[in-house]
């Protein structure tokens, strides 16, 4: 055990200096035994290609400026989305946690609509708004909703009630409380209802490009299998696999690290 | 001259699982005056934390009436200060943040709700933490941060709900003289509830004596002022009051 244990140190010592490093290494054995497969000659090649000719599509496609295209087109249409389905998500999740009225006769409607999949919406779509960016916009907005709303209420009823009245007895109304108390207190809550809402709407964008398809990365990978190029589809995969990863590291674990996680509402 | 006045106050409760009505509070009448400082001693149950929460305007009393100033109090307000045990500081808020909070909600200018801010900080002896998060301070600042909140808006009356007893007893001394300390430099009107008996002969110029809901007795303390722990430990006329106390209490 002995070696494995320095081996260990010193990995938690040089991803210490170079934390790139912790992004990194966990991927090496996947990679590996990945080409080990490949190369073994167990499937035939053209089924399962390796790491490397992914990498040579990786470059070929880049080079004729396909995939940076479509991947541009699949970010916007999940910024897009995602931010339209906040926009509309946050304010009703705080009216739901916030008023027994509102959850009254809300929640009902929610679960039952939060029960008809985004994917099971695309042939109703498809017929109100063809093969185009309305349906795609719409089912990102739908799948990201659900997962924000519930997790701004329960965020908003989790918030301490002394934190409430400590507001109000220093002087703030109840609509400064919502913004000085309800939501700050619901954030990390927030967080977690973006985490998933991305989550899921990636997946539905994926799902939407592949059949409504005029471009993006979905659209990449069905059409690569039309074409029957399976390295194409492993690199729309690994893509995906990247995109949602850098996201996380840029975008969500930053926002949580200043917030939750500063305040102590999280533990780390 | 502002006083408070609570008139035949009493609070029932419908407990949903005994089947039946609950008194908390019973006919409660006091009077307290302005630059007063009241402790409220009683055993859990007693409802002296309903009393402070029917003042502070959180729950509706069932009857009687709380005056402040003549007026008739209607839910929570600046000029009713709270402290909680729970300290109930913002977390997302830094210590100064959290204790400009009431000037900024009274919509005084930026500056001058930081210039209020320092001030009441220095007078806790917090001046360094200003610009920390609460969740990095220890039990007892954070809870020095909860009376300099309070303290900082002003309030006609601070209210403050065992606010000493989630702390280590090393603390909730210096924390008790410190207290007796700005009470004396600023002569807010106090009302300290307690289970400690030691804690409300201490601190305050009168002592009520809760039971049951209903007020057993008040008792005066007319110990000298500044109070230290180390004075009163073994001071005769504060063990006998304490004594008193005790007994009432345990009476009950």
């Amino acid at each position: 055990m002995k070696p494995l244990l320095k081996l260990w140190s010193l990995y938690a010592r040089v991803s210490a200096r170079f934390p790139a490093i912790r992004s990194i290494v966990p991927f090496i054995p996947v990679v590996v035994l990945w080409a080990v497969v490949a190369e073994s000659g167990m499937f035939p090649r053209a089924f399962f290609p390796g790491p490397l000719e992914v990498v040579q599509s990786f470059g070929t496609l880049v080079y004729k400026g396909i995939l940076p295209d479509y991947l541009e087109d699949s970010i916007v249409r999940l910024a897009v989305g995602t931010a339209a389905g906040m926009a509309l998500g946050i304010p009703l999740g705080v009216l739901v946690g916030l008023n027994q009225r509102a959850h009254a006769l809300l929640w009902p409607v929610l679960l039952f609509f939060q029960a008809i999949g985004d994917i099971a919406w695309l042939p109703i779509l498809l017929i109100w708004f063809g093969f185009s960016l309305t349906t795609m916009t719409f089912v990102i907005v739908y799948t990201v909703l659900f997962p924000v709303v519930l997790n701004t209420a329960l965020g908003v009823r989790s918030v301490p009630l002394e934190l409430h009245r400590a507001a109000r007895s220093l002087g703030a109304s109840r609509a400064r409380t919502v913004w000085e108390v309800m939501l700050p207190g619901a954030l990390p809550n927030i967080m977690t209802g973006l985490r998933n809402g991305l989550g899921y709407g990636w997946r539905a964008l994926i799902a939407a490009e592949i059949i409504v398809g005029t471009s993006g990365i979905g659209f990449l990978m069905f059409d690569a299998r039309r074409a029957g190029s399976v390295v194409e589809i492993l690199l729309g995969m690994i893509v995906l696999g990247l995109l949602w990863y850098m996201v996380d590291a840029w975008v969500l674990a930053p926002i949580e690290r200043a917030t939750g996680q500063r305040w102590g509402l999280v533990t780390r | 001259m502002k006083r408070l006045l609570l008139r035949n106050l009493s609070k029932t409760y419908f407990d949903p699982y005994a089947g039946a009505h609950v008194t908390a509070v019973q006919d409660v009448s006091l009077e307290v005056g302005q630059g007063e400082f009241v402790s409220i001693v009683g055993p859990s149950g007693c409802g002296k934390t309903t009393i402070l929460n029917m003042i502070a305007g959180f729950i509706p009393a069932s009857g009687g009436e709380i005056l402040l100033d003549g007026r008739a109090v209607d839910g929570p307000g600046p000029e009713r200060g709270v402290v909680f045990q729970s300290f109930a500081l913002f977390p997302w808020k830094t210590v100064l943040d959290n204790v400009a909070f009431g000037p900024k909600i009274r919509g005084l200018p930026k500056a001058e709700c930081e210039k209020i801010a320092r001030e009441y900080l220095a007078l806790a002896g917090l001046a360094h933490a200003a610009g920390r998060y609460p969740n990095e301070l220890s039990g007892g600042m954070q809870q020095r941060v909860g009376v300099v909140r309070a303290l900082a808006n002003q309030p006609d009356v601070l209210l403050m709900d065992e606010p000493f007893a989630s702390v280590d007893a090393q603390t909730r001394m210096t924390l008790q003289e410190e207290l007796t300390r700005i009470w004396q430099e600023r002569r807010p009107t106090i009302i300290f509830i307690t289970h400690d008996v030691g804690e409300a002969v201490f601190l305050a110029n009168r002592v009520v004596v809760l039971s049951k809901g209903r007020i057993l007795k008040e008792i005066a303390v007319p110990l000298p002022r500044p109070r230290a722990w180390d004075l009163l430990t073994e001071d005769a006329a504060f063990k006998a009051l304490c004594a008193q106390v005790l007994q009432l209490v345990r009476s009950a």
